[in-house]
């Protein structure tokens, strides 16, 4: 049996062990080292990654497949979780720095990522999906001290669990139909005789499964009160790993085994894209909460992958991977800046942001990068991920989906500026510099330079992301 | 052809300099300065070079450089220079460079506020130097954006009488918010003709070579060419989506009024002329006529709106709009001769608002109000300033000498066989802009001496007087000597009206028979 195929996740696997043996073995006062160790642990995935042989794709008992696809998106899950261990450091005084649980809480959730990425199988996609799920629950109430918390987490455990509802009775009822749960024999039972329609409701049950994951509408409810309760690298990892698995399982999913029902999801995810994006673009602008205002604001990036999802196209697919590589740095930049500045500009309101440029040059400067990459601005990342995704979907014949798409970039940069406004225009009620850590002025560095060089530099980026799709 | 660095130089001047600004400290305030004068130098000197060796008798793009960017959409980094551009990207190095003096009564945040301003002045010499769709929306947001904090943080409210009309913060946010609704407009327009154009193909000369081949159904171009034309009209700023232009003008600081006065709106004139008109012909054929109807109302809308102010920043930006209306009438003409009096008036009128936000900015800046009935016999104290403005008022007004004159009068007979009752309007336009610019000057400069400005101090030293002597030196030389710039200009609009009569089968234009054409070409 080729176990070489699983390399990734059998590392993840042993560092679970490692960071659950080291909470109990290293003494406190050593604990806040921690972080070091699970970083390590993420450079060794990465080493192994590396290592994977870039032939054609290779299965694993049928159920678990390395590819391109699943090599790229793993590449940017060890990347996420690489800066949401680093935000760990910039969250002062609270459980989560010292805490090795917290840690293997993260690499568990890891693991249903990276599995995610490889799903060739149903109940691949079951296991993944909950692995992934139960970390974030419990991530999410980490500070238990905090009423808004444990609130974030309950939710975001009750609805969870709900979707996860929906998607087993969906994987039931398709299963029904086809007698097997192997994307092979789906795609086949599909491609040979014409889908009833319990096996379309089950299709449909797991694309809401899904949509949960990456917060589309209807299925976004939970999204502002977790991100605002939730300790800020919980909403990072929630925002970008999350919402990318979410993307990547869809992807396999609908492109993978369902490819002959296309004409029934590129129908739905069309009309659940413009509901997305208006929904989140418009419910953003009044926001006074950072947090909730980046809550919302994902809720329209959704909006974005789901219109590039919904092209059934292979330019399409492209899109979403690059799509998604510009909204990890961009993201990610603009948590990092929340998490180092909220604790010494003593909160998370908007206002609390007022003239940040002049007690932090680097940490304002970030941001409005950050955000400005987020509304799609040239020459940042953002734009040409928005760009791709509306190019597919003109191919794509869906001319009134990218006419919604446009406005809603305009939407946004209103309540992107909104945040600008305050940092730089805007006095600041205390004038103290702001005082950053050098490993996140490092982070904060690199993942600018990303954005840019993602914004700039396209070909390299979109010929790896070509060869991904492509299989 | 060889291709060649200039372009290159001209574009990556400024950006470079944005970059070193990046790594100065932020008291060097000297250092900073020369930096920006350096970084827009060299542009002029380039654009300079552009124009003084465009060769007429070869004509198209030339100074040409093409790098390919991303091959599997056909997008490349395609920069160069025909006879409009190259006009354009001299009015914008002259904007640029007079600008970045203008700026040095800029005292607070120097360092950020140079940073904006050259990444501003990057992305417009990129629109006007690529050819390349991708590329050239690319620069056009990138122009857009830096607006937002230039206005934000070193603009002024809009204020009468001590009453706030307009703050900065919103004047920001508005003008960033319409030109960036007004460019997805355009950027779903140019994808939808990326896409059916079936070229694969963002390069501007390939996707036209491809379209004289291969023409879009007529109805697509139909459809597609209010897309580009609201689009990037918003920016021209073409009536009634200009709300946004005169409030921006009157909050920006000096400088930046310059520029998007001078430069930033004829972005959206040279966009509807260079893609609209020139891909879309059939399309240009059905909407031109209301493009011509609109101009109208921009310019004696303007003109009248203009006549009602009191903010001296406010008069010129709707008078900016208002002689924005004539571009785009020699532009709906789809003469050779009005396209030549358009773009020689893109140039003309770029240089005049520019050197009349220079002053006004200079006032301001000394005076502290723009106030019309609150000023009065400043020539006493400012005579430079004071002849400077009545040049400006000349030139805006369309005296003879001035290349104003030779533009408006090109547009006026290019357009009279075609458009002769809003030709007749756009005359009348002319009286107006006389009365507002001389109840402007009459207003500030003349009348007796008021004591409360006894301190103002006049523009004396060279260094101080330079930005507006380049300004009106370059439009009394056009103005005097067209011959050469008209030259060069012509060599890139006739062709493009040329193209139009041939693509157009079905056009009025068309004066003899011609060839024929198969059957269901489209």
């Amino acid at each position: 049996m080729p176990w070489s195929l699983l390399s990734v996740e059998l590392a993840v696997c042993a560092w679970i062990l490692i960071m659950l043996a080291a909470d109990l073995v290293v003494p406190a006062a050593r604990k806040s080292a921690l972080w070091m160790l699970a970083l390590a642990g993420v450079a060794v995935c990465a080493g192994l990654l590396a290592r994977q042989v870039p032939a054609g794709p290779a299965s694993f008992q049928q159920i678990f497949l390395v590819d391109g696809f699943s090599r790229y998106f793993k590449g940017l899950f060890l990347l996420t979780a690489a800066v949401v261990i680093v935000m760990t450091r910039g969250v002062p005084g609270s459980s989560i720095a010292n805490a090795g649980a917290f840690y293997m809480l993260l690499f568990t959730a890891l693991l249903g990522m990276l599995v995610l990425a490889s799903i060739n199988d149903l109940l691949m996609l079951f296991l993944g999906l909950e692995l992934l799920s139960f970390s974030l629950y419990i991530m999410a109430a980490y500070l238990k001290t905090d009423p808004r918390s444990v609130e974030a987490g309950m939710k975001y455990l009750i609805l969870g669990s709900v979707s996860t509802g929906f998607l087993v009775y969906g994987i039931a009822l398709l299963y029904g139909f086809v007698g097997g749960t192997g994307f092979d024999a789906i795609r086949l039972a599909l491609t040979t005789e014409p889908a009833p329609l319990t096996a379309q409701a089950g299709l449909l049950l797991i694309l809401a499964g899904l949509g949960f994951k990456i917060a589309a509408v209807p299925f976004q409810m939970w999204v502002p009160d977790v991100y605002e309760g939730a300790p800020t690298p919980v909403v990072a990892l929630l925002s970008v790993g999350s919402k990318m698995a979410g993307v990547v399982a869809m992807l396999r999913v609908l492109y993978g085994a369902c490819a002959p029902l296309a004409d029934l999801w590129t129908g739905v995810l069309a009309m659940l894209s413009a509901a997305t994006l208006l929904y989140g673009n418009l419910a953003a602008i009044p926001q006074t909460n950072i947090k909730r205002l980046l809550g919302y604001s994902s809720i329209g990036h959704a909006g974005y992958l789901l219109m590039g999802l919904s092209t059934g196209l292979l330019q399409g697919m492209t899109a979403v991977g690059y799509y998604l590589l510009a909204y990890l740095f961009s993201n990610l930049t603009v948590f990092l800046v929340v998490a180092t500045a909220s604790e010494a500009l003593g909160g998370e309101a908007l206002d609390d942001y007022k003239g940040l440029s002049k007690r932090s040059g680097l940490l304002a400067a970030a941001m409005f990068v950050g955000l400005l990459s987020l509304a799609g601005v040239p020459p940042l990342a953002g734009f040409v991920g928005k760009l791709l995704v509306l190019l597919s979907s003109v191919d794509a014949n869906t001319l009134w989906l990218a006419a919604i798409g446009a406005v809603n970039v305009a939407i946004s940069l209103y309540y992107y500026l909104m945040v600008v406004k305050r940092m730089y225009l805007d006095a600041p009620a205390d004038a103290a510099p702001l005082r950053v850590p050098a490993l996140t002025k490092a982070t904060l560095l690199f993942l600018v330079l990303g954005i840019f060089a993602v914004g700039i530099v396209q070909e390299p980026f979109l010929r790896q992301i070509a060869k991904a799709v492509g299989g | 052809m060889l291709p060649s660095a200039l372009p290159l130089v001209i574009l990556l001047a400024p950006a470079a300099g944005a970059l070193i600004l990046c790594l100065i400290r932020e008291d060097r305030y000297a250092l900073i300065r020369r930096i920006a004068v350096a970084a827009t130098t060299l542009p002029l000197l380039g654009a300079l070079y552009a124009i003084g060796t465009y060769d007429t008798a070869a004509g198209g793009y030339q100074h040409s450089l093409f790098v390919p960017w991303i091959g599997s959409l056909g997008i490349g980094f395609h920069l160069g220079v025909d006879g409009i551009s190259a006009v354009l990207v001299l009015l914008h190095a002259l904007c640029a460079f007079t600008g970045v003096l203008i700026s040095y009564a800029i005292k607070q945040r120097v360092k950020e506020y140079y940073i904006f301003y050259l990444t501003l002045i990057t992305g417009v010499f990129g629109v006007f130097l690529s050819l390349d769709l991708f590329f050239f929306y690319f620069f056009y947001e990138m122009a857009v954006i830096p607006m937002y904090p230039l206005i934000g943080v070193w603009g002024s409210d809009v204020k009468e009488q001590g009453v706030v009309r307009f703050s900065k913060e919103y004047a920001a946010m508005k003008l960033t918010i319409y030109l960036t609704l007004g460019a997805v407009v355009a950027l779903i327009g140019l994808l939808w003709l990326y896409v059916r154009s079936g070229a694969d193909t963002f390069d501007l000369v390939s996707l036209q070579a491809h379209l004289a081949q291969r023409p879009l159904a007529p109805w697509l171009q139909q459809a597609i060419f209010p897309l580009l034309a609201v689009g990037f009209g918003v920016i021209a700023p073409m009536w009634p989506l200009h709300s946004w232009s005169p409030i921006g003008h009157a909050a920006a600081p000096s400088a930046v009024s310059m520029l998007h006065a001078g430069v930033l709106m004829k972005l959206g004139s040279y966009a509807i002329l260079r893609l609209a008109m020139g891909l879309l012909p059939a399309g240009a054929e059905l909407w031109m006529p209301c493009l011509a109807a609109i101009c109208v109302m921009n310019i004696v809308y303007g003109g009248f709106v203009a006549m009602a102010q009191r903010d001296l920043k406010l008069i010129i930006g709707y008078s900016s709009s208002s002689h924005m209306g004539y571009v785009l009438l020699g532009i709906a003409c789809l003469t050779p001769l009005a396209l030549n009096g358009a773009v020689l008036l893109m140039f003309a009128h770029g240089l005049m608002t520019a050197l009349a936000f220079a002053l006004v900015g200079h006032i301001y800046d000394e005076t502290h109000t723009r106030h019309l009935p609150d000023l009065g016999g400043l020539a006493h104290q400012v005579p430079f300033i004071a002849v400077c403005g009545v040049i400006a008022a000349m030139a805006s007004s369309g005296l003879p000498g001035f290349a104003n004159f030779v533009a408006e009068l090109l547009v006026f007979i290019g357009g009279w066989d075609r458009y002769p009752v809003q030709v007749i309007c756009g005359v009348f336009g002319v009286v107006i802009t006389a009365v507002y610019m001389l109840r402007l000057v009459r207003g500030t400069f003349f009348g007796p001496s008021k004591p409360v400005f006894a301190h103002v101090r006049d523009a004396t030293t060279p260094f101080a007087r330079l930005p507006y002597v380049v300004l009106i030196a370059a439009l009394l030389f056009v103005g005097c000597w067209p011959k050469r710039i008209l030259e060069i200009i012509d060599t890139s609009s006739r062709p493009l009206v040329e193209r139009m009569r041939f693509q157009a089968p079905d056009s009025q234009l068309v004066e003899q028979p011609l060839p024929t054409q198969p059957a269901g070409v489209n």
